[in-house]
């Protein structure tokens, strides 16, 4: 959540219009594979750090996973067996030159943690993927209709309940709709189960996880999209077209979303990473089968092959989100210049 | 929902499983109600029953001998892998894949026998070659030693095809108690990659399995006897309370070790009934008697004596559990009844502290975690009441891993929790006995391990029953243990199901003789 | 989007009234906060108008306890924040190295999901208890906060009397402190309000997640965690002190947007 309160999720970069198609689109992909390559270094940085942190915790993995009764012997064993008597720059290099192989290498529990996640992470894709998507388009009607009429009621309405939902910790949202939607009214299955194939096995039981990731960030993102339309209806051609008499309504879609959809896009993809975060909880109090639950209980039991291909993963998909909006920005300003 | 529950399958020796005491909350009505089913009607054949079990993602394990910290695991496994005995409730050992046992003179030698007709889900039958192969994969996993203590990989031989031979290091009149929870059989030669694919000899077969969750359906003409359900599904919940409302909003059918709290939000529901198995664990207070402001008898004395077990039961178990009396082991036919009491006397703790010359100006910490709820409430309100007697406690709460790494077995003052309560000895060879690897409390008690000696070491059980007696007096005069109650295990199901389990601990996975009714 | 007075007081008004009513409440409790008043989870009456806990303690006491350390560290994470990042932002935008490392910070914790950032520093610090939080919290806001303050500082370190003292030989802390961080005040009021409202999400998040605060301590994340097993038994055990977290959020966030001057408004909406 730390990461919600910027909008630019990245360094600017120079921009690429002046250059003629043909160059111009082999730059692009140079860039997008510079981008690509910085964004893979930083990631495995990050997980260098996570390795690191993981060793700083107080105890390790086979004491966290030991039985009661295990002897200093019994334990010298288990730590050998997960192969923690070796350094932890040695480990941290045999995980990562797995990698390639797609091999995440083995949990203390002796599972493979590619296992583990290929069914977990999908379903919190698809968690924090609907959420996205609905945080998108709720934060961008209901910015677009304030915006329609600037300092009228509904604008008013809109920025204070949109200031008053994003602050409010996702945990806290999910309490009440289960409370609210399930318990008290039964409208709504309380938990997520699962089918044969590790996926709910009702669309219904999205509902509530979605709906309680999703109204803390549309509150934040309305913010965003909100002040983005007030800057560029302050743009010239916006008050050129206002003067050519185009109805308001014109004016905002064909004029005024377009220039501010960079800064939403940027302030969607920040909400990705927070997404991910609020995960977390959300998968906790639903029951949900996704990627949080693994990585809380992993850190729990020291568990660094998982956290790490929780963080790779998480990572990855987050890279994929900022890059999507790198280069959204890129197209539509190119496309305006 | 416990981030942090770790170990729910704390297998110090065969049987030192610890339960999971879920979402145990507080005080307040305490009707039990007994599982239907248990009386004259005809169970009904088929249906598929879905259960609710704890566990957490990460901690996934498919190996029968592996290091299971997941109730929802340990139940898939419990049902498609068997054991050589299993829990009972008098006698607290009952036979599965070994049908009898008998004992060598000095108690050091045990012959167990294969039941008949005992085959795997693959159609071949059960050897003693099997078993050996199994026990011995067990024996040298991490938590061997402790899971099959006193004997070694090389004294575990088969005779015949269906007679394994295990011999003690010592006289051991309790070693079948020893096999009752992770003896789990597979096929001779099951290499360990395809450990998770190992036919099993259970009542059940796996179907599928998928990140916790497993659908397991009925073996035919299984040894064991008939077997009711068509099939189980087996859904891992990592919090108490998701799988409470799974109950409630009818997503499961039965929610095991759903808690006493979930048992009082469904109290106002007829389509839910509550099944409470008592004695299922204990969570006692530890105090060090080894060295540190503790270690005068004079002092735990009267700190047993200032605690209000009542309200304890009341407030901390939501009044699912029953008072205890500072013996571990209630569930045990040969518990100690005859023992008086503890009650609370607060002037005769603040005598015993004086004359100890307790220092009451210090504040004292009693470590804790929240592995199973319940435990940090209890030592919250220990601190309370012992206010009351003049001594200051202040409570802190360890992370799990911290917990079991610095505090455990070193602490002063903390709290441990134990599933298995159905064995007297069990606990005294585990952490009372003075060389025990989990002297919880440092004891030391020339006394006491005589006693302890002598009981494993006699066949006879009028004279055991005795000996057994006389430990108790011991542990219940000077032990380091406070044990205040005993919490029960509640378990939440829908109307229709029938012939549940109402064994503490894990005899509660044993859903072989489980029906639904139409 | 006028600030005067009278449109802005009552919006600071309940700021104000919830964080005195955080900070005092401990002193206005009916129950001691460890003590059992009624059953576990026991109905509202019997003078625990808010009824009981999951000990049977009373919601009402609890909650009226529960709101200082919250509203204290909080306010100590966004001013940390706020401070370091003003200096060290400042510092990025007049040496350009300093302004790429934090860059490259922050693209990197960009990608660590925060909530297992905050686990890892808090229980790499057993008994560190809200500190660890607290520590945890300033180190991941702080590579955006730098970011933003770097953003903002930019202009005025290449403005001409700025450009003009450097060529005259000052000092770095010279040019920080005297010439451009006095330019940054409205931005800096904005971030601090911010940081303050993502501080009452990260302490409370932290709350839920078992690090920082713990039991027996009456804390209204603690209490929405604890509590949350009788939600049907007690409600109010866990609405109360939702009810407070989200309330707080809401009242601080309100007021900052008000007192937060024009040219920093649009940084707090924009950051």
């Amino acid at each position: 959540m730390a990461g919600q309160l910027i909008t630019q999720t990245s360094v600017p970069t120079a921009p690429t219009a002046a250059v003629p198609w043909g160059p111009r689109a082999r730059a692009a992909t140079t860039r997008i594979a510079l981008v690509l390559l910085k964004r893979a270094l930083l990631l495995a940085a990050l997980l260098a750090l996570v390795f690191a942190g993981v060793e700083l915790l107080p105890g390790d993995a086979a004491s966290a996973t030991s039985e009661r009764g295990e002897s200093a012997a019994d334990l010298a064993l288990r730590r050998h067996a997960l192969g923690l008597d070796r350094p932890v720059l040695e480990r941290f290099w045999d995980w990562m030159s797995g990698l390639p192989t797609g091999d995440l290498g083995t949990s203390a529990h002796g599972e493979r943690v590619a296992d583990l996640v290929t069914t977990a992470f999908p379903n919190t894709l698809v968690l924090s993927g609907t959420a996205l998507l609905l945080t998108a388009l709720l934060s961008v009607t209901l910015a677009s209709w304030a915006a329609l009429r600037p300092e009228g009621r509904l604008d008013r309405i809109v920025t204070g309940a949109s200031t008053a939902v994003f602050a409010v910790p996702e945990f806290v949202v999910a309490v009440a709709l289960v409370l609210v939607l399930s318990l008290w009214t039964g409208w709504l299955p309380a938990v997520t189960l699962t089918d044969s194939d590790g996926t709910p096995s009702s669309w219904t039981m999205l509902i509530l996880p979605v709906l309680a990731l999703t109204v803390p960030q549309t509150g934040w993102n309305t913010r965003i999209a909100r002040a983005a339309l007030a800057d560029e209806a302050r743009a010239p051609y916006v008050e050129a077209a206002v003067f050519d008499g185009l109805a308001p309504r014109r004016v905002l879609l064909l004029h005024v979303l377009p220039g501010a959809l960079p800064t939403i896009a940027a302030g969607l993809a920040t909400s990705s990473g927070v997404l991910l975060g609020g995960a977390v909880a959300v998968e906790t109090i639903f029951n949900y089968p996704g990627i949080g639950a693994v990585l809380t209980s992993a850190v729990a039991d020291r568990d660094t092959p998982v956290i790490a291909g929780v963080t790779m993963l998480a990572g990855a998909a987050i890279t994929v989100v900022l890059l999507v909006a790198d280069l959204l920005r890129d197209v539509l300003t190119a496309g305006r210049r | 929902m416990d981030l942090t529950r770790r170990q729910l399958l704390v297998a110090g020796g065969a049987l030192g499983a610890t339960a999971l005491l879920a979402a145990c909350g507080g005080g307040g009505d305490a009707k039990s109600t007994e599982s239907p089913g248990s009386g004259a009607e005809k169970p009904r054949k088929g249906g598929t029953l879905r259960v609710g079990a704890l566990g957490r993602a990460s901690a996934i394990t498919r190996d029968p001998h592996g290091t299971q910290s997941n109730e929802s695991d340990y139940l898939i496994i419990s049902l498609v892998y068997d054991t050589l005995t299993v829990p009972g409730s008098k006698p607290n050992t009952m036979p599965r894949l070994a049908a009898g046992w008998k004992a060598s003179d000095d108690l050091r030698t045990w012959r167990f026998t294969l039941a008949k007709g005992a085959t795997f889900h693959d159609g071949s039958p059960v050897t003693a070659a099997d078993v050996v192969f199994s026990l011995k994969r067990l024996r040298a996993t991490p938590s061997g030693a402790s899971r099959l203590p006193g004997i070694q990989a090389r004294n575990i031989t088969a005779e015949g095809d269906d007679t394994v031979v295990l011999v003690s290091d010592y006289a051991n009149a309790e070693l079948p108690l020893l096999t009752r929870l992770t003896t789990f059989v597979v096929p001779e030669g099951t290499a360990d990659d395809d450990i998770a694919k190992a036919p099993g000899t259970g009542p059940f077969k796996l179907d599928w399995f998928r990140g916790g969750n497993a659908r397991l359906v009925r073996t035919p003409n299984w040894y064991g006897g008939d077997v009711h359900l068509d099939a189980i599904e087996v859904k891992i919940f990592e919090s108490p309370q998701a799988m409470a409302n799974a109950l409630l909003a009818g997503q499961i059918d039965l929610a095991s070790n759903a808690g006493a709290v979930a048992a009082r939000s469904a109290k106002s529901r007829g389509d839910i009934q509550t099944v409470r198995r008592p004695n299922d664990m204990a969570v006692p207070i530890v105090m060090r008697t080894a060295d540190g402001p503790f270690a005068d008898p004079k002092v735990r004395e009267a700190l047993r004596l200032a605690v209000d077990r009542k309200a304890m039961v009341e407030q901390v178990l939501s009044g699912y559990g029953t008072v205890a009396n500072d013996i571990l082991g209630t569930g045990d036919p040969a518990y100690a009844k005859s023992i008086p009491q503890r009650t609370r006397d607060l002037a005769k703790a603040r005598q015993l502290l004086k004359e100890a010359g307790f220092d009451t100006s210090k504040t004292y910490e009693i470590l804790t975690t929240e592995d199973i709820s319940g435990l940090a409430e209890s030592a919250t309100l220990f601190a309370t009441q012992v206010r009351e007697a003049g001594v200051k406690v202040k409570v802190v709460k360890q992370e799990s891993a911290v917990f079991w790494d610095s505090t455990w077995l070193k602490g002063d003052l903390y709290t441990t929790y134990w599933g298995t309560n159905d064995s007297v000895v069990f606990f005294a060879s585990k952490t009372m006995v003075s060389d025990s690897g989990q002297n919880e409390a440092g004891w030391q008690d020339t006394a006491f391990d005589t006693a302890y000696q002598k009981a494993i070491g006699t066949a006879d059980a009028t004279r055991r029953t005795q000996l057994l007696q006389e430990m108790q007096q011991i542990e219940y005069d000077s032990s380091g243990y406070l044990l205040w109650g005993m919490a029960d295990g509640v378990d939440l199901a829908a109307a229709k199901v029938r012939g549940l389990p109402t064994l503490p601990g894990y005899g509660r996975v044993q859903l072989e003789k489980t029906w639904l009714a139409s | 989007m006028k600030a005067s007075t009278r449109s802005v007081l009552p919006r600071v008004i309940p700021a104000a009234l919830l964080v005195t009513l955080a900070l005092a409440g401990p002193w206005l409790i009916p129950h001691a906060v460890d003590k059992p008043v009624t059953m576990p989870f026991g109905e509202p009456g019997h003078g625990a108008p808010l009824g009981g806990d999951q000990l049977g303690r009373d919601v009402l006491s609890r909650l009226l306890a529960g709101g200082r350390e919250l509203v204290l560290s909080a306010l100590l994470i966004a001013v940390v924040v706020t401070a370091v990042a003003a200096v060290v932002g400042t510092i990025g935008a007049l040496r350009p190295v300093v302004g790429r490392v934090v860059e490259r910070a922050a693209d990197m914790l960009i990608l660590l999901p925060a909530v297992l950032g905050v686990m890892l520093v808090a229980l790499s610090w057993p008994g560190g208890g809200r500190l660890a939080v607290i520590v945890a919290a300033v180190a991941l806001g702080l590579p955006y906060a730098v970011r933003l303050t770097a953003g903002a500082a930019a202009p005025v370190a290449a403005s001409g009397y700025v450009e003009a003292a450097a060529a005259g030989g000052e000092r770095l802390w010279f040019l920080v402190v005297r010439e451009v961080l006095p330019n940054l005040r409205a931005t800096l009021l904005a971030l601090l309000g911010l940081r303050f409202v993502e501080a009452v999400y990260v302490v409370s998040m932290a709350g839920f997640l078992q690090v920082g605060p713990q039991p027996p301590a009456a804390d209204w994340a603690l209490m929405i965690r604890e509590n949350s097993s009788g939600i049907l038994l007690n409600p109010w055990a866990v609405i109360a002190p939702s009810a407070a977290v989200g309330l707080l959020a809401l009242s601080v966030n309100l007021a900052a947007a008000a007192l937060a001057p024009q040219t920093g408004r649009k940084a707090a909406t924009l950051l």
